[in-house]
């Protein structure tokens, strides 16, 4: 599994995502009380940037067509979206966040 | 249990599918005009536009889901009449179709320009896909494109036609853009964009005269004469509300229907654009959106099945011209008090403080991360200090 550093844990900012690019992937890391979760930051629906969108209670809602997705599973929890969003596992190495594409 | 619902667009989808979740038993009956499944008009004067043939959010569902979900979905349907004493409805090709409870949701149609000339295949709406599919094979670089009616359909497809390398002008009769849809602040914003894109204007311009010749159409307006090679009629749409008038339901530019989309007619319901809905003020208001032919079906399968619980979102809508995305929330009336925000990071938000000071309307630009803030306060309908809605330094979260 190769990591990829995304922001010192100590960094984020409740409700305030951090995203990294790898490769064509967009991920937004967020920190949530129980731990930080990494998801696709491009929306299902048709294309927005969800850490453009407002995020509350592990949710965010894209900023075009107000979907919401639960941040820490992915899934799409009403229309328009249908799709769920691909999430990824998350790791503290050092006092910073890690993302792993699996 | 049977219902059937008439028109197979984004309401009678929306009311199928919410019904068979609230009920795994009864029949339920799509009847669509149009050959396509079920689609969401919004990426018609977009996306489609600029040449995605099939973009995602077009469709929610593949055919076969219709099935899966014991919706009998019949396309190339067209019911002709009602009979609400007799309870049926009679289809194009003769066939009656009993029903327990029937749901109108016809949409709308493009209003088309009352002039000689306008029969010419140079003259288009777009309503369909059929519409988008052809005028997007018409769009080319150097195309002289005309608009008549400078309201969000008109605008849109004038910037897609423009970023596509078309010449755009657009005549609007009103003094400005998107009267019905935006407040002035905003619609002089949108003008901007398009001047910049390089978009000819003109408001107060009716169109008078339409001549059709060889090189390209001929048009009159009250400030001169123009030629192009296509002109796009986008001035509003009318409510497909005859089958309701021709069996007695009360209609008015549209179906009149409570806040349960119940007609005045027993077990007659009306879905989604076709809908004039009851405010709690008492007036009737149909609503050109997507949010209301997606929400609004919640309320009408809710009471066909006997449950209470009447559409009562705040309006919503949202246009996308020039890679800007701008939503409209709530009212916006001309004596509104504006306040603009702008974070100098490219987000703008606009609120609309009526006489006594409470904010009743929103207006977003590219800064969909406030739509939930927004709502909130506007639906709290406290009195908030003005010097704070000013403040771009707090954010609208912290104020709702
Ligand atoms: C080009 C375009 C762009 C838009 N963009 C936006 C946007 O960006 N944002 C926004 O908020 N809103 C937008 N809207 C508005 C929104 O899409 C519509 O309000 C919405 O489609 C209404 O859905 P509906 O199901 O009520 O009606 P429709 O989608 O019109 O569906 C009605 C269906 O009923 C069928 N029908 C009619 N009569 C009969 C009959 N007698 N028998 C059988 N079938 C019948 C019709 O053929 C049609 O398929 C747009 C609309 C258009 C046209
Ligand atoms: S693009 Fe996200 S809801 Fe439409």
């Amino acid at each position: 599994m190769v990591w990829h550093d995304v922001a010192p844990a100590e960094d984020f900012e409740p409700d305030v995502p951090k995203v990294i690019e790898v490769g064509e992937e967009r991920i937004a890391v967020y920190h949530l009380d129980d731990g930080f979760y990494a998801i696709s930051d491009i929306c299902t629906h048709q294309y927005a940037i969800l850490s453009d969108g407002f995020c509350e209670h592990g949710k965010v809602e894209c900023p075009l067509h107000q979907a919401c997705f639960d941040i820490r599973t992915g899934r799409a929890l009403d229309e328009p979206a249908e799709i769920a969003l691909a999430t990824y596992p998350t790791r503290i190495e050092g006092g910073v966040v890690q993302v792993s594409l699996g | 249990m049977r219902t059937v619902i008439v028109g197979a667009g984004q309401a009678g989808r929306r009311t199928a599918e919410a019904l068979r979740g609230l009920d795994p038993e009864r029949e339920i009956l799509l009847l669509g005009a149009e050959e396509e499944p079920p689609y969401d008009r919004p990426p018609l004067s977009k996306e489609i536009l600029l040449g995605e043939a099939r973009p995602k959010g077009l469709m929610q569902r593949e055919m076969n889901a219709y099935a899966a979900e014991r919706i009998d979905l019949r396309l190339g349907v067209r019911v002709v009449a009602i009979d609400p004493s007799g309870r049926c409805a009679t289809t194009a090709d003769g066939t009656r179709i009993e029903y327990d409870q029937l749901v109108l949701a016809t949409g709308a149609q493009a209003r088309r320009l009352k002039l000689p000339g306008a029969d010419d295949p140079r003259v288009m709406v777009l309503r369909n896909l059929d519409d988008a599919r052809v005028l997007h094979a018409m769009l080319r670089p150097g195309l002289r494109l005309a608009v008549a009616g400078a309201g969000l359909i008109g605008l849109e497809v004038a910037a897609a036609a423009a970023q596509l390398g078309c010449a755009v002008t657009v005549l609007e009769m009103g003094p400005r853009a998107m009267v019905r849809s935006m407040p002035a602040l905003i619609a002089e914003r949108v003008a901007g964009w398009h001047r910049a894109a390089g978009m000819v204007l003109h408001f107060g311009c009716a169109l008078t005269a339409i001549t059709p010749q060889n090189t390209g159409l001929l048009l009159a307006t009250g400030q001169g004469e123009i030629e192009a090679d296509l002109l796009l009629v986008a001035i509003g749409a009318v409510a497909d509300d005859a089958l309701a008038r021709q069996a007695g339901i009360a209609v008015a530019d549209g179906i009149l229907v409570d806040a349960h989309g119940r007609t005045g007619t027993p077990n007659i319901f009306a879905a989604g654009e076709v809908a004039s809905i009851r405010q709690p003020d008492g007036r009737h208001v149909r609503f050109e959106s997507w949010q209301v032919a997606q929400q609004q079906p919640l309320a009408v399968a809710n009471a066909i099945c006997g449950i209470d619980k009447p559409y009562a979102e705040l309006p919503w809508h949202w246009t996308d011209q020039h890679g800007h995305n701008v939503q409209v929330f709530g009212a916006h009336e001309p004596g509104f008090d504006w306040i603009e925000r702008d974070d100098g990071a490219g987000r703008f938000a606009a609120l609309g403080l009526d006489a006594e000071g409470r904010v009743r309307g929103a207006v977003l630009i590219d800064n969909g991360r406030d739509a939930t803030p927004v709502r909130r306060i506007i639906a709290g309908g406290q009195r908030i200090d003005r010097e704070r809605l000013s403040d771009v330094s707090v954010g609208l979260r912290l104020l709702c």
